[in-house]
């Protein structure tokens, strides 16, 4: 099986995966406050190819989140490019579906499974009830809620609402699913069980996924690739590859000189930045 | 000399079965007692009792003469009388239809200011010029110069009645609107709803305990007012319909011009025995059906 996989890959590659799925190039996000003009990222480059899954990571202020928002096309680049399949993104749209960390993305007034035909339906994925009506249960299936379709958001614990929000991505069938964090307001074992059921899910489908984390381990066990992101602006600072590292490896020496790399590149500013501080208080 | 207390160490255990809990049962069905007084109706009936014995007590005891306080006996044989004999509740029907016409259209004007509010920067400037302007002014204040621009009918109520209802309609929608989630507002966008689809179909929904105050405040608006019109201008407005009787403000303003004070007593409790159906009827139904069936309001 898995030979035979393998040469299918291969196959596809030579064809689909020499170009990006997403090209982000050069891209200068700002955004203003009631007093400042914040320049979010700095002229950050980096692609996204199908059946990555690609995480940006970095403590908060390196703008990984707004660099989401940009590639979700809520707000525009001030300089550079973003490219989905080669089309500039000027607007948001259902080809790259967001999933928020926020449990209140789920619509309260819709039920389980409403929240997803009401995304299958608005979203042009189908005009037809019926069948958007079986698109949702399956993916229901998928994320086990199976038994949860009529319950209405409220009545759901906070690891069943992001559930419902990635099924909802999921069913969608965006070109690239993007997630801002969507388990930073779990609990640490929901957040644990939540992290494998993604990989899980990954496995059937290999769907292309941009996934914004603080958390270096979370980034090493989700991601096959991380975008390491200094804070203010954010810039990029290192790409790495981390598809052999999951739950599996998590107390492992490969996995722990990787955390400790991209601990040693992220604290190394924080101790620049301590140091300009204290040289500043000292004059 | 003191010093920080040491960790006691402690040999561990780790329990072999769980045995049941000693309370017994882990869910106990309430006592009748206990669910009687649970209930919000029974507890506040009991208030109403009390007022009412509060009432009756003082009327008998105190001799104060009839024309001021009727006893609570004689009111409510007024009422009787009212709905029996003079056509009480064709009256109160009388002053629901021009309400809920007046409503109505209210409702759809306030719909139509607070979308073109939400959509563009011009709308939002007059729907809150407007507000700022009109809402301080009572709506039976209009009555006089409506009664010149659409003579004396039920026309003229009406417009008051919008007046009314639209102003607090269309600002606690407006302020819903403004204050759905941002991260709502992106997962719509992100499924492709626009313009009126986004107000209709996310907008509205996400605002809607909010647009459901504004409803409840511009009913009870609209109901006094239209009370006080019907009392200023009562008989002459009302009296075009078949010959009969004009609204349940007129009851009231005729009964009192003859000094029948128990009958007057009997309007004013009509007055409140409406708007107490409504909104717990009416309005508490919706509430049960969406905001709190949705988890939006407890």
């Amino acid at each position: 099986m898995d030979a035979k996989t393998e040469t299918v890959a291969d196959n596809k590659s030579a064809t689909d995966t020499a170009k990006p799925i997403l090209e982000v190039d050069g891209v200068t996000l700002q955004y203003k406050t009631k007093e400042h003009l914040i320049t979010a990222t700095y002229r950050v480059s980096f692609d996204v190819h199908r059946a990555d899954r690609f995480v940006l990571l970095g403590p908060s202020g390196c703008g990984k989140s707004t660099l989401l928002k940009g590639i979700a096309g809520y707000m525009k680049p001030v300089e550079g490019a973003i490219r989905l399949k080669g089309r500039e993104i000027s607007d948001p749209g259902p080809d790259r579906v967001m999933v928020f960390q926020e449990f209140d993305q789920l619509l309260p007034w819709k039920t389980v499974k409403q929240n997803i035909t009401f995304a299958l339906q608005n979203g042009g994925k189908t005009s037809s009830a019926a069948e958007a009506n079986d698109i949702a249960m399956e993916y229901i299936q998928k994320v086990k809620l199976s038994g949860f379709e009529d319950t209405f958001p409220h009545m759901l614990s906070g690891g069943m609402k992001q559930r419902v929000a990635i099924a909802r991505g999921m069913a969608m069938e965006p070109d690239v699913l993007l997630m801002d964090e969507p388990f930073a307001a779990l609990d640490a074992l929901t957040r644990l069980q939540m992290q494998k059921e993604l990989l899980q899910l990954w496995e059937d489908t290999h769907f292309t996924v941009l996934f914004v984390t603080h958390s270096i381990e979370e980034a090493l066990i989700v991601g096959s690739r991380i975008l390491v992101l200094s804070p203010h602006p954010g810039q990029v600072k290192a790409e790495l590859n981390a598809h052999t590292l999951n739950h599996e490896n998590v107390g492992s020496k490969v996995f722990a000189r990787v955390q400790q790399r991209i601990h040693d590149m992220l604290f190394a500013d924080r101790i620049l930045e301590d140091e300009i501080l204290g040289e500043e208080l000292d004059k | 000399m003191t010093s920080a207390p040491a960790i006691q160490l402690r040999p561990e255990f780790e329990a072999d079965e769980i045995g049941k809990a000693a309370t017994g049962d882990v869910a106990r069905k309430l006592t009748l007692w206990e669910r009687i007084t649970d209930m919000n109706s029974v507890r506040k009936l009991t208030i109403l009792v009390i007022v009412l014995a509060v009432w009756e007590l003082y009327a008998r005891w105190s001799e104060v003469s009839e024309l001021i306080l009727p006893k609570f006996s004689k009111t409510a044989e007024a009422l009787l009388d009212g709905v029996f004999n003079e056509q009480l509740l064709i009256m109160v029907w009388n002053s629901l239809t021009v309400l809920v016409a007046g409503y109505f259209i209210g409702l759809l004007i306030a719909t139509l200011l607070t979308t073109a509010a939400t959509m563009t920067r011009f709308g939002s400037d007059i729907l809150s010029t407007l507000t700022a302007m009109l809402n301080p002014l009572p709506a039976i204040a209009l009555l006089p110069l409506a009664l010149l621009w659409f003579g004396l009918g039920a026309d003229a109520i009406i417009f008051t009645l919008l007046h009314s209802v639209i102003w607090p309609v269309a600002l606690n929608a407006h302020v819903g609107f403004m204050s759905v989630s941002e991260t709502q507002r992106m997962v719509g966008r992100n499924y492709g709803l626009r313009g009126l689809f986004y107000v209709g179909k996310l907008l509205i929904p996400a605002a809607f305990p909010q647009i459901l105050m504004g409803m409840k405040i511009g009913w009870s608006y609209a109901w006094r007012t239209l009370i006080a019109a019907e009392l200023v201008f009562g008989g002459s407005i009302s009296d075009t319909s078949e010959g009969a009787s004009g609204g349940l403000g007129w009851f009231i303003f005729a009964n009192q011009m003859d000094l029948r004070i128990a009958h007057v007593f009997a309007g004013l409790f009509a007055v409140i025995l409406v708007g107490v159906l409504v909104e717990n009827i009416v309005f508490n139904k919706i509430e049960n059906r969406t905001i709190r069936r949705w988890g939006m309001q407890s």
